[in-house]
């Protein structure tokens, strides 16, 4: 392997990404980052766009060649906010190659450990938001819910919904990526850069009733004695408040 | 009365209940499902987790616990849902993503079976009219008829019976109308029929601490023979708050939480890292020291065995050093076996070092001189430690 002073660029798509690394790899190339095409140039490296022909059997691939809990490894990974993604990715996938499945307690290994700690990052985030998610009802039933989560886990989130509230019409809106996913009772789709507006007027007459019990129980069902906003912050941090009904007037 | 004013006074009543999991089931159905791994929800002004609707159906009750806010000589207001009206909160909550489910409890209303009827009529309703297959935990009355124990066991995820005093002294004294047979009689039905389409997430209940005499021994004690017998999924400890004045009950202006934390901790002890209950207490020592958790205790007074070297030692061993986590000593196994691993390697694991480093060598080298490895010095530097990262246990301890 040879380490070299390129950025390489991709189009932002996790396919494109794949597809880029595996020429990497083939090529004995380790990079000193992968950035999204757009990124600026500098002093100690030289921007690459390499030709690569998108390979549509890339996925197929690498979860029949590396098994699925590695696949969502590097999804997770992509799906994180960690501004070295890419490279995280790349070396998750050099050493995966090698050790399989044993990656996962490959912690010794900085670059490893790092992209294990994305993984989980991204994993108890989207694990929160299922929690942490409120609806509202609108007016032709469907139920709405806005949120700003720190990773892009909506992909993730949907399955869980799909699940959960499976003979309900719902839409989620990432209001911090522009990004809208809508379950029709039968499947999710999603937009970005979508202008909808969701007028208040909108929302069902049986809303504020609801959110008023909700807020009832919720101001009851702490025990004053025992009051401890140290420990509520650490469990539900202060960045979703917002978008959380019972504390966000707090 | 309103729905609302309703709902303020039961969960009121219901708050002292610590139960709140919704983990173990995978009911699956038209409306809603179960996560095997529990969610929460939210966070109360405690820090506690909101993970269900936690109800009483009623707050009127027959009996005269002392430590009860519900209790019959209360002259407090007292409220009964319909079960419509829980059926319509429960599942207006849960599409709202407000709740997993429903903690449904309730104050004994002209007689246990009675009770416990209304229970089954309200989450029957739930179940086959609203197809509601969210996560349902209800509390069974002690002392209702087999048949009626049967019927909600078959229509919800989890069913407890709260055993709340340890011995059958502090029953007797403070819950002149309960015994601990009636109790454990609906455990031992729970155990004996558990499938997955009868209480499927199994069974828990939970113990007072602090409103009567009995020591951290008596209660482990306790949690340890019902773990053992009944396969209880979890024993939930409670810390006293003194809701009632009481010639019988302890004066406390501050809820003993301090106390509650060290016996979750020797609980988890329990279930997850092999101790038994003579490893940590004793006749001679039948409570936890405040200022420590029971693991460091518990590897003070056994220096001999430690340190451990982490690169050799079996897993049990592992398990048993302070600082280390069932999760870091998995981690150190699997990781070992291709490396091996020196100090700087273990905050990746997971390892807390700071605990930790008093108990263990790595590659044969001890952290710092072996001289220090003595019991006066190890202690003055874990105290300092445990109590320097929280402020609050320290101000409830200076109470003591
Ligand atoms: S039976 Fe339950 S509700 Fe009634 S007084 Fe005793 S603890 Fe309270």
């Amino acid at each position: 392997m040879k380490k070299v002073n390129n950025v390489y660029l991709y189009d932002g798509s996790f396919l494109n990404l794949l597809s880029l690394i595996k020429v990497l790899l083939k090529e004995n190339i380790i990079p000193q980052n992968i950035k999204i095409q757009g990124y600026e140039e500098n002093l100690f490296s030289s921007n690459i766009n390499l030709e690569i022909e998108d390979d549509e059997k890339i996925i197929p691939n690498i979860i029949h060649n590396l098994g699925s809990r590695i696949f969502n490894g590097i999804y997770y990974i992509y799906l994180s906010n960690n501004d070295d993604k890419e490279l995280l990715i790349y070396y998750f996938l050099l050493y995966s190659i090698k050790y399989k499945d044993k990656v996962f307690v490959l912690r010794k290994i900085e670059e490893v450990n790092k992209g294990l700690k994305v993984i989980k990052y991204v994993g108890n985030e989207n694990h929160k938001m299922k929690g942490f998610l409120r609806f509202k009802e609108l007016k032709n039933n469907v139920l709405y819910a806005e949120f700003a989560p720190t990773n892009n886990v909506l992909p993730l989130l949907v399955n869980h919904f799909k699940k959960r509230l499976k003979n309900e019409r719902w839409l989620i809106y990432d209001q911090k990526r522009n990004i809208w996913a809508y379950y029709d009772l039968k499947e999710v789709y999603f937009w970005d850069g979508l202008d909808i507006n969701i007028k208040i007027d909108n929302i069902s007459d049986d809303e504020e009733k609801m959110v008023h019990l909700w807020q009832t129980f919720y101001d009851t069902i702490g025990i004053k004695e025992r009051k401890n906003d140290r420990c509520r912050q650490n469990f539900m941090p202060k960045k979703y408040w917002k978008y959380i009904t019972e504390v966000e007037n707090i | 009365m309103t729905l609302e004013e309703k709902l303020q006074i039961l969960a009121d009543s219901a708050k002292y209940d610590a139960s709140c999991s919704s983990s173990g089931s995978k009911r699956t159905g038209q409306m809603g499902c179960a996560a095997v791994s529990g969610i929460c929800h939210s966070f109360a002004s405690d820090g506690r987790c909101i993970s269900l609707l936690k109800i009483l159906l009623t707050n009127i009750c027959i009996f005269d616990c002392k430590y009860c806010l519900n209790r019959k000589s209360n002259n407090i207001k007292r409220a009964i849902f319909t079960p419509e009206e829980i059926c319509e909160i429960t599942l207006n909550f849960y599409r709202r993503n407000y709740i997993e489910g429903l903690f449904l409890s309730s104050g004994i209303v002209k007689s246990a079976d009675y009770t416990m009827n209304l229970l089954i009529e309200t989450i029957y309703s739930l179940r086959n009219k609203y197809h509601f297959s969210g996560y349902i935990h209800a509390k069974a009355i002690p002392g209702a008829s087999p048949y009626l124990v049967k019927k909600l066991g078959s229509l919800v995820d989890r069913m407890s019976a709260n055993v709340e005093l340890a011995t059958e002294n502090g029953l007797k004294l403070l819950a002149p109308n309960k015994n601990s047979q009636s109790v454990q009689k609906i455990m031992a039905y729970v155990k004996e029929n558990k499938t997955k389409n009868f209480v499927p997430a199994g069974q828990s209940t939970q113990m007072i601490i602090g409103a009567s005499k009995e020591s951290d021994l008596d209660i482990l004690t306790k949690s340890s023979y019902l773990y053992d017998n009944y396969q209880l999924k979890r024993v939930f400890y409670s810390a006293y708050i003194a809701v009632n004045q009481d010639k019988l009950l302890p004066n406390l202006k501050i809820p003993p939480l301090v106390r509650e934390n060290r016996l979750y901790q020797a609980d988890w002890l329990l279930r997850f890292y092999n101790f038994k209950v003579a490893d940590i207490l004793s006749w001679q020592k039948p409570n936890f020291n405040l200022l420590l958790d029971p693991k460091c205790e518990y590897a003070l007074n056994h220096l001999e065995l430690f340190p451990k070297e982490i690169n050799t030692c079996s897993y049990n061993d592992l398990l048993k050093i302070p600082g280390i986590g069932v999760t870091s000593a998995k981690r150190i196994y699997a990781s070992r076996k291709m490396f091996a691993l020196s100090f700087k390697d273990l905050p990746k694991m997971g390892v807390v070092l700071k605990r930790a480093q008093y108990f263990i060598t790595c590659q044969g080298k001890y952290f710092q001189d072996r001289s220090f490895y003595r019991r006066d010095y190890l202690e003055h530097n874990l105290v300092l430690l445990e109590n320097a990262k929280e402020t609050r246990k320290v101000e409830q301890l200076s109470l003591f």
